[in-house]
């Protein structure tokens, strides 16, 4: 038998991320992509090398770039001989491209390789309407003029308006934020807990910014070198005066404790453990273990409630428990997402009936929670945030000492969720 | 009872405007006795997956039942257009609906449909009336349903019948739907009913309606359509129509089991008030 491997995380790479229209506005998924390999191959010596294998992944995605990630090597400082993957699983894409390589490391199918995630909210595909589509597809299939001419002959004014990417759950018609304001009211998530919870995650990045803990994690980008959406000088009572967005005129969710539309592409390189050191590369944090699952939105479940069950059968299948963590990294799609996959551990009838464990997981210390900042301060270009909060939390693992554990959670549309646990090496 | 074969599915069209002249004739109300049924008729697999779309049904090879309820309606239309009734299309209202798949049908077999009227009775407001179909493949029994109809001012001798009204409690809508202003002509094109108070303005205020309305068995597979991949292989679904969906509109819907069976409503958007209420039984 083949001695056991082990997948390390050697560190990241990833741009500053901006609001969307923004600095970032004509760049594409494949030039942001591309910059952000780039940044990874330079910092860790890749220039001119044969990769394993670079997974990458975008949600908002152009038809055109059905080989995303392989073009991005291509247009690379990799070697053009690195072979590459797609991966979609919405907001997860990026944790799961991380999880994919790990596996494979594990397996003894790589020795090395790159996760990675895109979005631009600003280059977002545009396409016709399916009725439109629906006329050329049939006049391309027809054989005559005449059958032709029919089939354009069904094309009306009103079929020629672009549409935009939707941006709601296609299954129930609600908007991500629509079906989070329906958890928050379920929960009871205040307005002042969800603004508390934004306010730490600006205080935390702007922290972690000014100490340089990123300064060996982000590179500049278009002239941008810091986190656009990063408001360090702002305040409780900036939070409180901003007007609801989400569940009406009662509703308690704003644009400051909701993230915004944002571009960044973000990478995290990870080899087997003895090639990392062969190679003199970093060996920060090792993935212990991961997993997925999925909620029924469809039938009224909370669609961003999936990681607390990922969360519950990863601790099972560990043997630990919830407190069991040094840092926790819960992906803040919205402020009351985070409050209320807490609220879901912290409640023994959730955990009973929904979990099926025998009582409440239990509760997380709040100062070990985000601490330096997440989506909510940095912004979330969708597929990237994985990346971002693998590398980043790795570091911190690796800065605490060996052996320290990090709990990663994210929730992704669709009603379902991706979380993993990491252990600095 | 006498069965009138047709050699095909009737065109709707001259048919209906017949159907929307108001009857003058005076007296108790009157509808066909014989039935009509059109046999081996073949299911066009384009205009399927058109209906499928436009209700959000997944396109299979097995249909759904309210598509089977869309291939008997020109009968309900040729029956309602006879001479011998006195009971026209013009006005009357969709009341309810019933219908029992009793094996998976799918696009390929050639069906015989048969449309026979029953149970005129009368009504506060009126009469109503049940158009009771059925589908076979060969000798076999696949489908049956009743519509349940309201003519509006025809007289029946008798008691008035109550109509019970249908359980509904309010929920939080787990789904929300946007219908275009032009839904009614979607559903007109793959349902074949050219009823005018679905598409037009006018054709809507001459019926009381601010706005064209959405035809009520759109609702009714657009909420099945909802939870279809939960749905046992054979089962019955009825439906009450409680209220007219203006369109454009904005509709929450719900659905959620009921021991082996699902009970589910097409509301207002804050799930107060039912537009359609439906209970599904294995």
């Amino acid at each position: 038998m083949n001695a056991p491997r082990s997948a390390v995380i050697v560190g990241g790479n990833r741009t500053p991320f901006v609001k969307a229209g923004g600095a970032y506005a004509e760049a594409s998924n494949l030039d942001l992509l591309t910059a952000a390999l780039d940044g990874l191959a330079a910092r860790f010596g890749l220039a001119g090398r044969q990769l394993d294998e670079v997974a990458g992944g975008a949600v908002l995605k152009h038809s055109a770039d059905f080989n995303l990630t392989r073009e991005a090597v291509l247009g690379s400082a990799l070697a053009p001989t690195t072979p590459a993957v797609d991966l979609q699983q919405a907001c997860g894409t990026g944790l799961e491209t991380v999880i994919y390589l790990h596996n494979k490391i594990s397996l003894g199918q790589a020795e090395v390789g790159i996760g990675a995630g895109v979005d631009s909210a600003s280059d977002a595909p545009i396409v016709v309407t399916n009725r439109l589509r629906r006329a050329i597809l049939a006049a391309n299939r027809a054989k005559t003029v005449p059958t032709r001419l029919a089939a354009l002959s069904a094309i009306r004014p009103a079929h020629l308006m672009p549409v935009a990417p939707q941006v709601v759950e296609p299954r129930t018609g609600l908007s991500m934020g629509e079906h989070q304001a329906a958890t928050t009211k379920r929960w009871g998530i205040t307005r002042q807990a969800q603004d508390e919870l934004a306010l730490a995650s600006h205080q935390h990045l702007a922290a972690a910014w000014a100490s340089g803990f990123f300064d060996d994690l982000v590179t500049g980008y278009l002239g941008v070198t810091r986190d656009g959406l990063l408001r360090a000088d702002t305040s409780r009572e900036k939070l409180a005066a901003l007007k609801p967005v989400f569940g009406g005129v009662d509703g308690t969710m704003t644009a400051g404790n909701s993230t915004a539309l944002t571009d960044g592409a973000a990478t995290v390189l990870l080899a087997e453990e003895g090639w990392a050191s062969a190679n003199g590369l970093p060996r920060l944090a090792r993935i212990v273990d991961a997993q997925v699952a999925a909620v029924d939105h469809t039938a009224g479940d909370d669609l961003l409630l999936a990681p607390a069950h990922a969360v519950a059968r990863l601790l099972a299948r560990q043997g630990m428990s919830l407190g069991d963590f040094e840092f926790y990294e819960l992906h803040e799609a919205f402020a009351s997402t985070v409050l209320a996959t807490m609220a879901a551990w912290e409640s023994a009838a959730y955990c009973r009936e929904s979990l099926g464990l025998p009582d409440a997981l239990g509760s997380i210390d709040r100062d070990r929670l985000n601490v330096n900042g997440s989506s909510l301060a940095a912004g979330h270009p969708f597929a990237a945030t994985g990346g971002r909060i693998v590398a980043s939390l790795a570091k911190q693992l690796h800065a605490h000492g060996s052996g320290a554990r990090g709990l990663v959670s994210i929730c992704a549309a669709g009603g379902q969720g991706v979380v993993a646990i990491l252990e600095a090496v | 009872m006498e069965i009138r074969e047709l050699a095909a599915m009737p065109a709707m069209g001259p048919l209906f405007a017949r159907a929307l002249v108001p009857s003058l004739r005076r007296g108790p109300a009157r509808v066909p006795e014989h039935a009509v049924r059109v046999a081996g008729l073949s299911q066009d697999r384009a205009r399927l997956a058109d209906y499928d779309r436009v209700c959000g049904f997944a396109i299979r090879d097995e249909v759904p039942p309210t598509w089977l309820h869309v291939l008997t309606f020109p009968l309900h239309v040729a029956l309602l257009s006879d001479p011998s009734s006195s009971v026209r299309l013009a006005g009357v209202v969709h009341v309810s609906n019933r219908m029992r798949l009793h094996r998976p049908v799918t696009a390929a077999e050639r069906l015989d449909a048969t449309v026979h009227i029953e149970g005129l009775r009368p009504h506060q407001r009126g009469a109503l009336f049940d158009l009771v179909g059925e589908i076979r493949v060969g000798d076999e029994l696949v489908w049956d349903g009743v519509s349940t109809y309201l003519a509006p001012g025809a007289v029946v001798p008798g008691e008035p019948v109550e109509v019970p009204k249908p359980e509904f409690t309010v929920s939080d809508p787990i789904a929300q739907w946007r219908l275009p202003a032009d839904l009614g002509k979607q559903y007109r094109r793959v349902s074949g009913d050219p009823n005018p108070i679905h598409t037009t303005v006018i054709a809507a205020k001459a019926f009381g309606f601010a706005r064209p309305i959405i035809h009520g068995m759109w609702t009714h597979a657009r909420l099945l359509a909802g939870f279809e991949a939960r749905l046992p292989h054979t089962y019955e679904v009825e439906v009450s129509f409680t209220k007219p969906i203006l369109l454009p509109g904005k509709v929450g819907a719900w659905w959620r089991p009921d021991g082996v069976n699902w009970a589910a409503a097409a509301t207002t958007p804050d799930g107060s008030k039912p537009y359609l209420v439906m209970a599904v039984r294995s």
